[in-house]
């Protein structure tokens, strides 16, 4: 059965900080409980966008990347909800994933999955997913008119569009009013 | 209890290693490993199932070599010390659950510590150090879960975490790098080895955190002066990739590899040697599996003896992960008079640094 989603918005970014302040922006919609489902290829940005989303959740732990230990929990800087960060690369289907028991953290945290797509759904009946995509395919010329052999050290090069969408009965007619500076 | 120097039994299971280690003090009886990463190879990372699982398989067999080779019994032991973090929830469990249980049949004392801090107290052995760990100590750990530079005021009480990864680790990045090139795992030696036949200044990759607005001053440091950021990184090289792709020219794989390694190694030595020079560190210790890289070795001697700083590098069966340096720490932590952990603390995780071995009842969670 293909589920299809409440709304779907795109926003474009141009840089690895415009796509922090997006995901911070989406923070305030956010509360326990709900599920985010990322994808996008590897530097694509997922953890970065989880960076921005911990800041704007108030998170004061450093969130760094949660490939080796595959979850960390973050615990709530305030009175909002805390944030579980996973990624489900290295598991091999629904069944791994639930070896991990996120079920246990999910009331009481946003809870964030990278490489989740097709893995984590069955844990909520509602999830917002979040592609993010670099563009690919498009020749990026330097100015001698070969391929760029230089890159910024703070990724003000990095343009981006990321895809939200909103599953299930918790996003019905409840699409993120983000506003961007 | 004990006198002189105790006979330590050290037990390792945080990732994919199963380690065994016995210690007389400083003294290294026997250093036992037995490893899953073969069974992780296909999956390009750790798997903690099969990580766990082979930990319990493997616990036993290296329990026995461990003791047969030291030629000691359980009875003569002093004690038992164990990773209880950070590192793999389930495969941290199998290791403190082993423990444990060793701990109640025995009747010895059990203590739990830190991985990270377990990674410098190999200092102590092998010769690494011939009169112990030096003052003004300094500690470079780079692995495929950690990147970390630490002060070590004293290795039993005083460890301080100066600056680490806000992403992904140095390990991490070449294994996702490999991914990319399409090299498969582990990616450190792959890549270490392309990078012999390619031009490190082919391309120029980013250097993460290096900006003044990151760096600050020494008097005024910034928010991350001594942290590191492989995330661009990882990105530039997937860009690198895909603008080759798209023009339908050849990758070349070798100036990536080579590129690339070179940022990683360059953008790790200058914040540590920073660190060390304003903190007062003149020994600096390199631990962790990436220490066997070629290039992190060569480059970091040549700017700690610009530096005047004194670099050692412990034999590579040390700088991996195994029991004999949680035993040797261990061992310090009896001699400074710290009481054990006994059976009831929980394992960490995400354990702090400065969590050097844990009290009753405590998993170090603030």
């Amino acid at each position: 059965m293909t589920v299809l989603p409440e709304w779907t918005v795109v926003h474009e970014v141009g840089s690895a900080a415009e796509l922090q302040a997006l995901a911070a922006a989406l923070a305030p919609h956010l509360r326990a409980a709900d599920l985010l489902v990322l994808s996008g290829e590897l530097g694509a940005g997922k953890t970065t966008f989880t960076q921005g989303l911990g800041r704007g959740l108030g998170v004061t732990d450093r969130i760094i990347s949660p490939t080796f230990v595959l979850v960390r929990q973050h615990a709530a800087g305030g009175s909002g909800p805390g944030l579980v960060h996973v990624d489900a690369y290295r598991l091999d289907g629904a069944a791994a994933v639930d070896d991990l028991d996120l079920e246990a953290g999910m009331a009481a945290n946003v809870t964030v999955v990278e490489w989740g797509a097709g893995r984590v759904e069955h844990l909520s009946d509602s999830w917002l997913r979040v592609d993010i995509l670099r563009p690919v395919g498009v020749l990026q010329t330097a100015a001698t008119g070969g391929p760029v052999t230089a890159f910024d050290d703070d990724g003000e090069d990095e343009v981006r569009t990321v895809t939200l969408a909103g599953f299930g009965p918790r996003w019905h007619a409840r699409q993120p009013p983000l506003l961007l500076d | 209890m004990m006198r002189g120097e105790p006979l330590v039994l050290g037990i390792e299971s945080s990732c994919d290693e199963t380690g065994v280690g016995i210690v007389r003090g400083t003294q290294l009886l026997t250093n036992t490993v037995s490893s899953s990463m073969d069974e992780h190879v296909r999956f390009g990372g750790v798997i903690p199932e099969i990580a766990s699982r082979a930990h319990l398989e493997a616990f036993v067999p290296t329990l026995r070599t461990a003791l047969d080779d030291a030629g000691v019994t359980l009875e003569d032991i002093d004690a038992i010390a164990v990773t209880a973090g950070p590192g793999l929830s389930g495969a941290l469990m199998v290791g403190v659950s082993a423990a444990k249980a060793l701990a109640v049949a025995t009747g010895k004392p059990l203590y739990a510590i830190n991985h990270l801090v377990a990674h410098v107290g190999v200092g102590m052995l092998g010769g690494t150090f011939a009169d112990g760990l030096p003052a003004n100590l300094g500690a470079l750990l780079v692995s495929g879960g950690h990147t970390e530079i630490l002060r070590i005021g004293n290795i039993a009480s005083d460890v301080e975490l100066l600056g680490s990864t806000i992403d992904d680790a140095a390990g991490e990045a070449y294994d996702k790098t490999a991914r990319i090139l399409g090299l498969g795992y582990p990616g450190g030696p792959v890549i270490d080895r392309l990078a012999r036949e390619g031009n490190p200044k082919a391309i120029r990759f980013p250097r993460g955190l290096s900006q003044p607005k990151y760096m600050g001053t020494a008097e005024e440091p910034g928010p991350h002066r001594y942290d590191w950021s492989f995330s661009g990184l990882k990105t530039a090289v997937a860009r690198s990739v895909e603008q080759y792709e798209a023009a339908g020219m050849e990758v070349p794989v070798a100036d990536i590899a080579a590129s690339f390694q070179e940022a990683v190694v360059d953008i790790i030595t200058s914040k540590a040697v920073l660190a060390c020079r304003e903190h007062g560190i003149t020994e600096l210790l390199l631990g962790g599996g990436v220490a066997a890289n070629r290039r992190l070795r060569e480059l970091t001697g040549e700017r700690c003896t610009a530096a005047g700083i004194t670099l050692t590098v412990p034999a590579p069966s040390l700088c991996t992960d195994n029991g004999a340096m949680v035993a040797a720490l261990g061992a310090q932590i009896i001699m400074e008079g710290r009481a054990p952990s006994g059976v009831s603390f929980g394992t960490n995780p995400s354990l702090p640094v400065t969590e050097i071995v844990l009290a009753s009842g405590e998993d170090g969670r603030a």
